[in-house]
């Protein structure tokens, strides 16, 4: 039993290498954004030696004339979907544009702070608590993912920040137990509940097999369609979990032909997702299977990666009530600044320009302008104004928060690919 | 060079005690482990076929596999070293066919006659070898040469910087998104034997494993280069003595351990469409738990430890009647077994012995 002791260490180190990477799916620490220095408070007209020192509570935001009301973004730019994660920092922009084009607040301008959540909880976490030790960030707006919502939920909580999310759809992120966590897209639990429906009825197809990469997100949409369609009186044959990251599924399509479904439902991102379409076509058993998948893969990069298989597939999108002529406006406003039409990158930039409208617009509700010339934000009181929206017009709609922070309008729509390009076929406004 | 130690009975005796305790935990998972896939397979009834297509997939996997395992045994074979960037330069040859591949498209010999399509891919997987080789060497002359006389430990964390340094670098490079790789209509599909679906890729991987694999053991076993390889695995002082170049000798090493993973970068390019900066990662460290598995060092057994991985980690989570998501459970609990009855690996380390 001579053993080389590097040979076990490495191998020790394999393993706890795996251990590290199954517990978070190679999201790696983002290339950071410029780190911005926390603030510059000392920076008044006074000069830098009499700053008037605010008088900042923990409750309140005091913004010294000069400064820049900063809200936090949390944006998946790296990990599964880093385009549409681009997408929703970029139509995040355009909206802080928009807010100080319109003269800010009593001459405050607007900055958004962004950072990368990687689309994962531990990254979530660590975007958090940059927030939290942050004084001078008043609201977030973000996470891109449901997971990496799970991160940043629990700390902003305790440091009293609000934030929207524009995109996280896992019915848990919102809650009655959060009052500062709010978001514009709709939940998971409308979506699965119509994507079982439209299978069912629609379709009308009765055996089905359900995947999902594990992630909270689509674990969640999985399960809740799993137990709409079982509801329905269909059958499920499988639930089988694979991992975000994954290339190879065909171990596990291979299991699931032996039961010969009629579709499988994928509760995941785009890249798993337009891999399992394309897998599934070698698989014996699922030769006639169809394939569906939930608005994290209906992006551009599904079609690009599926290819040809991505022909005759259904893609369900929670989608807001989109307001044409506000959308033409933004549309032209993107391109202009980032010289691509945002919906190459994702479908969500609608909801982040309304989640940062909502927060913009509550500050507008709570600011006040002290002696000193000083732009004093009330946490709390900031918190009740985002809750208390209500019939604010967005791009995506009317928005009205509800008691729990649902904020978003529209309802679920469902597409399916024809000639290389989504054509909705069901679902909220289909005319 | 084995020294005798001289151990006090007490700690012999407990040596032999927690060795006796490993082996009986061992035994109760096996136990456990055929208890669970009898009990399956008695519940579950997949047809034949059904084992058939997952023998396939698994025989896939583990050409793959093996085509980086090599090259973790050789360079242990050669240097006693762990190269834990090997897995980059696999994925570094995946990046590099990427581009070769649009390239060739761009040219429109993608959608030419059959010929010109195989010669085209021929053609791809050579550029990725070729990125890999370079990637390889390079790694050698500035992140392994220096270290070379160093405690072994120093250059297996720098290899563990080479492989972040590397990822970073297509990362920063490339971006996060995946490259795509368009598969051209001669290799898309696949064919049937009786009712089991082979996919040409899969077919393609496994084929070009065995015969990369073929001309590795030539080149080991019977040319001038092979002969002095296996002269400075068995001892790099007295081989250098007799007029050996070492150095020439370990950068030959790299280069054609980094070939074959930048061939299977390719390949498994092709084959799961999607090339990223971390696409190395996963399938290095399941490579390099096959190249222990089999015996690090021995050039059949990283094969052997390679086809046994992959197969059990596409039939394991049907059989035990497990979510798939648990495979890597598998493949490691597999290789913890085979540590603990045979520390040798499976075929036994064919060059370590004489070192330790």
């Amino acid at each position: 039993m001579k053993r080389p002791p590097i040979l076990l260490f490495a191998t020790s180190l394999t393993v706890c290498a795996l251990l590290a990477a199954c517990a978070a799916p190679a999201q790696p620490a983002a290339p950071a954004q410029p780190a911005q220095p926390p603030a510059e408070p000392t920076q008044t007209p006074t000069g830098p030696m009499q700053a008037p020192a605010p008088a900042a509570g923990p409750g309140t935001v005091v913004i010294p004339p000069g400064s820049k009301i900063r809200i936090g973004g949390s944006f998946a730019l790296t990990g599964p979907i880093p385009d549409p994660g681009k997408d929703i920092r970029q139509g995040a922009e355009i909206a802080i544009d928009d807010a100080n084009a319109a003269g800010g607040v009593n001459g405050f301008m607007f900055e958004l702070v962004a950072e990368d959540g990687a689309c994962s909880g531990d990254q979530g976490t660590v975007v958090g608590n940059k927030f939290a030790a942050d004084p001078t960030i008043v609201a977030v707006t973000g996470g891109t993912c449901s997971g990496e919502t799970f991160g940043l939920k629990p700390i902003l909580l305790k440091a009293r920040i609000p934030f929207v999310s524009p995109s996280a759809t896992n019915p848990a992120v919102t809650g009655e137990d959060c009052d500062v966590c709010n978001r514009v897209a709709l939940s998971d639990g409308l979506q699965g509940e119509v994507d079982a429906d439209f299978v069912f009825n629609t379709l009308g197809f009765k055996k089905v097999a359900v995947m999902h990469d594990s992630s909270d997100y689509g674990k969640g949409v999985a399960e809740i369609f799993r137990d709409a369609f079982q509801k329905l009186g269909g059958e499920v044959i499988a639930f089988e979990g694979a991992k975000v990251g994954d290339t190879d599924f065909r171990a596990p399509l291979t299991k699931i032909g032996a039961g010969q479904p009629d579709l499988i439902f994928f509760g995941g991102y785009a890249t798993e997702a337009a891999l399992i379409a394309q897998q599934m076509k070698e698989v014996a058993g699922l030769e006639n299977a169809k394939f569906m998948g939930v608005d994290g893969a209906y992006t551009q990069q599904y079609l690009d990666t599926a290819g040809a298989a991505a022909e005759g597939t259904y893609m369900s999108f929670v989608a807001g009530d989109t307001q044409k002529d506000k959308m033409d406006a933004f549309v032209e406003k993107y391109v202009a600044k980032f010289g691509i039409e945002p919906s190459k990158l994702g479908p969500f930039h609608g909801q982040s320009y309304d989640s940062v409208l909502l927060i913009v617009e509550a500050i507008k509700k709570v600011a006040q302008t002290d002696s000193a010339g000083n732009l004093v934000i009330d946490r709390e009181a900031l918190i009740k104004a985002i809750r208390g929206t209500s019939g604010l017009e967005g791009i995506t709609g009317t928005l009205t928060c509800s008691p729990i922070g649902e904020c978003g309008a529209g309802g679920v729509q469902v597409f399916t690919v024809e000639n290389g390009a989504f054509k909705q076929i069901f679902g909220f406004g289909l005319q | 060079m084995s020294q005798s130690l001289v151990v006090a009975p007490s700690l012999q005796r407990r040596a032999q005690t927690t060795r006796w305790i490993a082996r009986a935990i061992a035994l109760l998972i096996c136990a456990l482990v055929i208890a669970r896939a009898v009990a399956v397979s008695l519940a579950e009834s997949y047809p034949l076929t059904f084992w058939a297509s997952q023998l396939v997939n698994g025989l896939v996997l583990g050409g793959v596999y093996a085509l980086v395992a090599l090259g973790y045994t050789l360079v242990y074979g050669i240097l006693l070293m762990i190269n834990f960037a090997h897995g980059e330069v696999m994925m570094v040859g995946g990046v590099a066919g990427f581009f070769a591949l649009q390239l060739a498209q761009a040219l429109g010999w993608m959608r030419g006659p059959a010929g010109l399509v195989a010669v085209a891919l021929l053609v791809v997987m050579g550029v990725g070898m070729i990125g890999a080789m370079l990637t390889g060497v390079t790694l050698e002359r500035i992140a392994y040469r220096p270290l070379r006389n160093a405690p072994r430990l120093v250059p297996l964390i720098s290899a563990i910087g080479a492989s972040l340094f590397l990822q970073y670098s297509v990362l920063l490079v490339f971006g996060v998104s995946p490259l795509v790789y368009q598969r051209p209509a001669l290799i898309s599909g696949g064919f049937r034997v009786g009712p089991v679906f082979i996919p040409y890729t899969g077919l393609i991987i496994f084929v070009t494993s065995l015969a990369l694999m073929g001309a590795l053991f030539v080149i080991v076993q019977r040319t001038r280069l092979g002969r002095a390889m296996r002269a400075v695995a068995a001892d790099r002082d007295t081989a250098a003595l007799m007029g050996v170049d070492v150095n020439q000798i370990i950068t030959f090493t790299f280069l054609l351990g980094s070939a074959l993973a930048g061939a299977a970068g390719v390949m498994l390019g092709f084959h799961n469409s999607v090339i990223k900066f971390n696409s190395g990662f996963i399938p290095g460290l399941k490579a390099f738990t096959a190249a222990v598995m089999g015996g690090i060092g021995n050039i059949p057994g990283a094969m052997v430890g390679a086809l046994v991985l992959g197969i059990a980690e596409s039939i394991g989570p049907s059989a035990l009647g497990i979510p798939a998501e648990y495979k890597d459970i598998i493949a490691f609990v597999l290789l913890v077994l085979v540590l603990i009855f045979r520390p040798q690996g499976l075929l036994g380390e064919a060059l370590a012995e004489k070192k330790v």
